[in-house]
């Protein structure tokens, strides 16, 4: 049976997001906002959505006297992304 | 990048070309390398001339790498924090190289009972393998040859229980440490100049 693609990861810039935290153990904001050519704002409310759904946790602290943001892939996020990929796969069969 | 819904063939584009920008970050000045890998070669060499009673000196050499680790291990935090991801890969060879200094200085204790040479033997066989590990694990061929060149110094060294085993362990530093040190420090330099991760 076909699963529904998860909302929350089927956005490019989420998607783009969740997917570079995947293959890392943890990346600051600014790489992600260079790797997947975003605007900071736009990025930040990305970000907070993804924390929100419990699927990332962000860590703010501070680093050479400045605010540095990293952000860390959860065990929820990567079941929630290893999901979202099957149903994919799943979608992309059923169009064949 | 602009909000807009992705087809199935986009979405999966898109998570392979974002896994591969992530694995393909690469962020090392080679500065700790140097560091470490000469001072061991100052140390394996001032220790071969203090042996061999060509030089004095008030204490052994190879106490001179005391402050050295503090040293060390400060550029080494100081260059940690400076990297903006941590990948699955920099976390490995952090455990390997961390296995092998504790390995070292267990190995070391063998000097409370007179261990001899032996004791260096054991930490080129050490050497090879966290080297050889780290080729591997990183895909650096070069380690990988390194680790390789180091093994069969620490089995020529079964043959060199004597003073000259300390220019082995000077052979090891500039294999294992000074010149990956350079290649890293030229890399960094260009990939500073030219904006972008290296890629090995």
């Amino acid at each position: 049976m076909f699963k529904d693609l998860d909302p929350i990861l089927h956005s490019q810039l989420r998607l783009a997001t969740m997917s570079l935290l995947i293959s890392v153990k943890q990346a600051e904001f600014t790489f992600i906002k260079e790797k997947t050519n975003s605007t900071a704002g736009n990025l930040s409310v990305q970000v907070q959505k993804l924390k929100e759904a419990g699927y990332i946790e962000v860590i703010k602290e501070f680093k050479d006297n400045y605010p540095n943001t990293t952000c860390k892939i959860t065990q929820k996020g990567i079941k929630a992304f290893e999901e979202y990929v099957k149903a994919l796969q799943q979608y992309l069969q059923v169009k064949k | 990048m602009e909000e807009k819904n992705l087809s199935g063939e986009e979405s999966l584009k898109l998570i392979n070309r974002m896994i591969h920008e992530a694995k393909g970050y690469f962020y090392e000045t080679g500065l700790s390398a140097i560091i470490y890998g000469f001072s061991i070669l100052v140390c394996t060499v001032l220790a071969w001339l203090f042996e061999k009673k060509l030089i004095s000196f008030p204490f052994h050499p190879f106490l001179l790498m005391t402050p050295v680790f503090f040293i060390q291990g400060w550029v080494q935090y100081k260059e940690e924090k400076k990297k903006k991801v941590k990948t699955f890969t920099d976390e490995v060879i952090d455990y390997v190289w961390t296995g092998f200094f504790l390995s070292t200085f267990a190995a070391l204790c063998g000097n409370f009972v007179n261990a001899g040479y032996v004791i260096v033997t054991i930490i080129l066989f050490l050497t090879g393998f966290a080297v050889f590990i780290t080729g591997l694990i990183s895909k650096f061929r070069y380690n990988v040859f390194c680790g390789t060149i180091c093994l069969l110094i620490a089995i020529i060294s079964f043959f060199v229980q004597n003073v000259n085993i300390y220019l082995l362990l000077a052979v090891d530093a500039v294999l294992v440490w000074l010149i990956p040190g350079f290649i890293l420090r030229s890399h960094f330099k260009k990939q500073k100049h030219g904006g972008s991760e290296l890629l090995l």
